[in-house]
């Protein structure tokens, strides 16, 4: 007993021993790189950053964010309750509380790519603020069978309401996820899509809610041959 | 041989019509990155991009700006007026501004140096360039493709020899990775791993060697869709601007840190640089 506890911290230094002349050589051949923080971070991108009003500088900085970025997107419970308390706070609701929308709404705000883009003056490709924002939901997720394009950054979503139905319980959590996905997973990949500073009004959230959920859609209907 | 609104000539938008008709007409949707490919084997011969280089060593060698010179005393990291395999260690430390700087930057600080131009004159509104059917040409983009050019058939070898070129490494690195912008993502959310595709288009993965060297080693590029020539800034900045974060500045600290961290991590493929490249998109 006594001799197998002796042996075991010798076997550990010579690890250790190893480790610690691998790690050396790995040191000697490429120089260690600097620490780079949030500060360092935060005076580079004011100064590369072109502003034409002070304020497009907040979309550089989100308090949701800035916990996602630190924790590598697993952020610890009372961060996780933290953060789903406010993203939940921040979802709004269409005047008369009507979640189910216009489908064929929906439709449009579902392919369009309008909205949020910033320029500088004279340049072409930036969204005008005036215009109605689209969700650009191709981007990421297969919804419209007929629907030529698609990514797969998001689930697909085709046949969404034909597997859900169209409970008031499945309605509210599809508007809540399209208005704030923050609001049930701290760091979900999807953007928030409801508030004043994101791309889409209330009514439009219920309008694509109506879009994925109601059995006339395209989404619940068989692929046009 | 269709015209502009001007009236002259644009074999370059005939050829963008034509690389669009292929696309739409013959190809499903999610095909279009092969017949793309064809279609870049088809057009390498004759790519449009050569005439950038072209103008743009005309541009380097007349005496221009306030102060009547050429641009052969600039020093873009190997002595001045040594073009010959430069831009493949690019981004790099510069002494006489202490700064990091892309090849547009260095470009830029020599046209104000030894030239006299103005800053803002350089990158304003002539260097936006930037409605997708509009085929003006700029003559930074034009200077950035003739330097570029020298480094053909060379692989990327970026220096870290300085601290500060180390910490523009760093400093890439944690931009590339930080989540911010009103679609709350990353670049890595896009290009950190591969199979992800975005309304149809395949994602380039720019943290892998071979992916990250055949896209990089091809800029500045002649793209299809626009008609024009675009550099490795600008096809950051369309990132950027699909991020929805403010306008990012040509040469600025992170357009080189976003730079170097990316051709750092293309360069273990040794693709060899190839410009002008063809790409169908920026």
């Amino acid at each position: 007993m006594k001799r197998s506890s002796r042996r075991i911290p010798l076997a550990a230094l010579a690890a250790a021993g190893f480790l610690l002349f691998t790690c050396t050589r790995a040191i000697a051949m490429e120089p260690a790189l600097p620490a780079i923080g949030e500060p360092d971070f935060q005076a580079a991108a004011r100064a590369s950053f072109h502003l034409n009003h002070p304020e497009e500088f907040a979309r550089v900085n989100d308090p949701t964010l800035a916990v996602c970025n630190q924790t590598r997107d697993r952020p610890s419970d009372l961060e996780t309750a933290v953060i789903l308390q406010r993203e939940q706070a921040a979802i709004a609701y269409p005047p008369g509380g009507q979640l189910l929308g216009d489908w064929k709404k929906g439709k449009d705000w579902a392919e369009l790519t309008h909205g949020g883009r910033i320029g500088v003056p004279g340049f072409d490709d930036a969204d005008d603020p005036r215009a109605a924002n689209g969700a650009n939901c191709y981007a990421c997720h297969a919804i419209n069978p007929n629907f030529p394009q698609a990514g797969n950054m998001g689930p697909p979503l085709v046949g969404y309401g034909k597997l859900r139905g169209l409970s008031p319980e499945v309605v509210k959590y599809t508007y809540d996820k399209i208005f704030n996905a923050k609001s049930m997973n701290p760091c979900s990949l999807m953007p928030r899509y409801g508030g004043a500073t994101r791309l889409l009004t209330p009514q439009q959230v219920a309008d694509i809610v109506a879009f994925l959920l109601v059995p006339e859609s395209p989404v619940n209907q068989e692929r046009n041959q | 041989m269709k015209t502009d609104e001007s009236g002259h000539c644009s074999p370059a938008k005939s050829m963008t019509t034509l690389a669009l008709w292929v696309a739409t007409t013959i190809a499903p949707a999610h095909a279009q990155d092969d017949r793309f490919t064809a279609f870049r084997d088809m057009m390498a011969e004759d790519n449009p991009g050569e005439f950038w280089v072209d103008a743009g060593k005309a541009l380097f060698h007349e005496p221009r700006g306030p102060k009547r010179q050429s641009l052969a005393a600039c020093d873009f990291g190997l002595g001045p007026g040594v073009l010959d395999g430069a831009y493949a260690q690019m981004p790099r430390y510069f002494a006489d501004s202490g700064r990091v700087e892309t090849l547009e930057g260095r470009l830029v600080t020599c046209m104000v140096r030894l030239q006299g131009f103005d800053e803002q004159d350089i990158l304003g509104p002539h260097y936006l360039n930037a409605a997708e059917e509009n085929s003006d040409r700029n003559e930074l983009t034009e200077l950035t493709a003739y330097v570029a050019a020298q480094s053909n058939g060379m692989p990327f070898r970026i220096p870290l020899a300085h601290p500060a070129e180390r910490r523009a490494y760093a400093l890439g690195q944690y931009t590339f990775n930080r989540r911010m912008g009103t679609m709350d993502l990353s670049c890595a959310n896009c290009h950190g791993e591969a199979g992800k595709v975005l309304r149809g288009v395949d994602l380039p993965v720019l943290v892998d060697p071979h992916t990250a060297g055949k896209v990089t080693a091809a800029f500045p590029a002649y793209v299809l869709k626009d008609g024009n020539v675009r550099t490795w800034w600008w096809r950051t900045q369309r990132c950027v601007l699909a991020m929805r974060l403010p306008w990012l500045k040509t040469g600025s600290e992170l357009d080189a840190a976003l730079t170097l961290f990316q051709l750092k991590q293309a360069e273990e493929s040794r693709e060899p640089i190839a410009v002008p490249g063809i790409k169908p998109r920026a």
